[in-house]
């Protein structure tokens, strides 16, 4: 059996969003079985990478769980659509770069965590590399 | 080897290893043993100090003795020698006399000699005094009674566990088995603890951008606002004087001793080995702290204001600059900077690290003289560049932006003075944080 994999794309394939817009696509979850998941959630948030210590920090955040009566089904693909905000914006500097994605964490019953994650740009900042100060 | 080998390195970011599952539990245990030695200790002092007191107080009995004899009982405590008053009473129960020797019922053993000492003064042998007996066990008596107020001192540690242990228990037990995600969504826990960090007028539509208010709170004489200069740096050179007075204290102290070992003709060459360093450094403080100095006080104030802030991509302002002093100038230059900041914990060690990523210079002028009461002044255009990163502040992570005076003085040290203003998001409304 292939290992369980979370697939997500967004509407119109778009990758960069500008502030205010909204942020629209779907999830499929791929090789789990009917009724092995306990949960779902589906997360729209940003992080820093780079030499600093990761920062997060959530716009939208949906849970979908069994125990609590929800309906999941793996073989129907899941929506979303998110009004972004207008910061903080993407950005690729030096020792420090901003990302968005939307992640969807999937809790089997059984097994370790299925995580899918897709980045996009929200606005156009321009890179930038250091410059002597 | 193609880099160097460090032999000793603390581990950060995904190097670190471990379970985050079994740190979590550990956290919940030594929280959860906390809050248990905490109410252990309220439920022991409870009954071993306050409740006595309090029964005392409410439910023993009044009656009449007659002090026998007293004496100052001595014993061997664990710092020392504790004192407490013993005194031998006769005293009536339903008519039927009954001896006791007491003091008060909490037995406490004070090691204060002259304390006890005036307690025990307060009684004379032979003479008639009130006392108060328990009725369901009549052997126990006490002499006076009250609350003792060191008593209710103590229940802060147990009371102090039991906040600490039960806080941290139960924030640990609210964020078990849920994803980083989720924490980050619900971000306050079952208790709100964290403050609104929102002006309250529209902040919150900004996430992660700085408040702008302290830019813009003071009014210009020439413009719409006047910036105030970066605390870093008037903090910097506080800091510095400080740790250069206390270094040097220290230095002068053991320098005195090594030059008087000297000249007794008793040299101590390891102590002299230790502290010829420490005084170099402490020079070197001085002259740091000298040269900051210097700078922050023999180069006149200088003064920038702005036409508008915040600050947006592609929009245009107008700057003035105003530099006073009595000073040869070999250059002025005032510059729009944008950095990046960002802290890591490396190990048990917190490191920051900023990085310039802009640099526009706005005006510059060469070789010239401010002569003492006539400030240099000058006004100048501002084009924010469009495709900006807009000023971004997370726990770890920013990005600043300032105007800058570089000043190259002749015959002074160069300095520099920041400026600290906000640019918003491309395209933001105004309207969203008003």
């Amino acid at each position: 059996m292939n290992e369980p994999l979370v697939v997500i794309r967004f509407d119109g394939n778009g990758r960069v969003y500008g502030p205010g817009e909204i942020l629209s696509g779907e999830y499929r979850l791929e090789s789990i079985a009917f009724g092995q998941i306990r949960a779902v959630e589906l997360s729209v948030l940003w992080y820093t990478e780079g030499k600093g210590d990761e920062d997060m920090a959530v716009h939208e955040f949906q849970r979908l769980a069994a125990d609590d009566g929800d309906w999941i089904d793996p073989n129907r693909p899941g929506r979303f659509s998110v009004a972004l905000p207008n910061s903080p914006l993407s950005y690729d500097g030096a020792i420090l770069k901003i990302r968005w994605c939307v992640r969807v964490r999937v809790f089997p019953r059984k097994g370790k965590q299925v995580v899918g994650q897709r980045v996009f740009a929200l606005g156009t900042v321009q890179p930038v590399e250091s410059v002597a100060s | 080897m193609s880099r160097s080998f460090r032999i000793y390195a603390k581990k950060r970011g995904d190097r670190r290893t471990g379970s985050g599952a079994l740190a979590g539990l550990g956290e919940a245990i030594f929280f959860g043993l906390f809050f248990l030695g905490g109410c252990a200790g309220l439920i022991a002092i409870l009954a071993t100090l306050i409740l006595p007191q309090w029964r005392v107080n409410n439910e023993f009995v009044e009656t009449t003795c007659v002090v026998r004899a007293k004496e100052l009982g001595k014993s061997q405590g664990e710092n020392g020698w504790v004192y407490r008053p013993e005194i031998t009473i006769d005293y009536l129960v339903d008519g039927r006399q009954r001896r006791a020797t007491t003091y008060d019922i909490c037995h406490a053993l004070p090691s204060d000699c002259k304390a006890q000492q005036a307690a025990l003064e307060r009684f004379e042998v032979g003479s008639q005094y009130r006392c108060w007996y328990d009725p369901l066990e009549l052997g126990r008596v006490a002499l006076v009674r009250g609350y003792s107020g060191w008593t209710w001192l103590l229940l802060v540690i147990p009371i102090s566990f039991m906040l600490i242990g039960g806080g941290g228990f139960v924030y640990r037990a609210w964020h078990w088995g849920k994803s980083a995600e989720h924490r980050a969504a619900t971000g306050t826990g079952p208790i709100k603890l964290r403050a609104n960090h929102g002006n309250g007028s529209g902040q919150a539509a900004l996430p992660t951008i700085p408040p702008s208010g302290n830019m813009s709170n003071s009014p210009g004489t020439m413009l719409r606002f006047r910036l105030p200069v970066s605390r870093s740096a008037t903090l910097g050179l506080l800091v510095l004087i400080v740790v250069c007075v206390l270094w040097n204290l220290v230095a002068v102290f053991f320098v005195v001793d090594v030059v008087n070992r000297f000249m007794e003709g008793r040299p101590n060459w390891v102590e002299t080995a230790v502290v010829v360093p420490l005084a170099l450094v402490g020079l070197l403080l001085i002259y740091a702290a000298f040269r900051q100095l210097l700078i922050a006080t023999g180069i006149g104030p200088t003064l920038v204001e702005i036409s508008d802030h915040p600050l947006y991509p592609d929009g245009k302002y107008e700057v003035f600059l105003s530099q006073a002093g009595r000073l040869r100038l070999h250059s002025i230059e005032l510059l729009l900077v944008g950095t990046e900041e960002v802290r890591y914990r490396q190990g048990t060690d917190t490191r920051t690290e900023s990085r310039c990523v802009h640099r526009t210079s706005l005006f510059r002028r060469d070789g010239f003289e401010i002569y003492g009461g006539t400030p240099f002044e000058v006004r100048c255009p501002l084009e924010v560049p469009s495709g900006i990163m807009h000023s971004f502040k997370s726990e770890s992570n920013a990005v600043s932006w300032s105007l800058v005076v570089d000043g190259r003085v002749a015959g002074w040290p160069d300095y520099r003075r920041s400026f600290p203003v906000v640019i918003y998001p491309n395209g933001t409304e105004r309207a969203d944080y008003e």
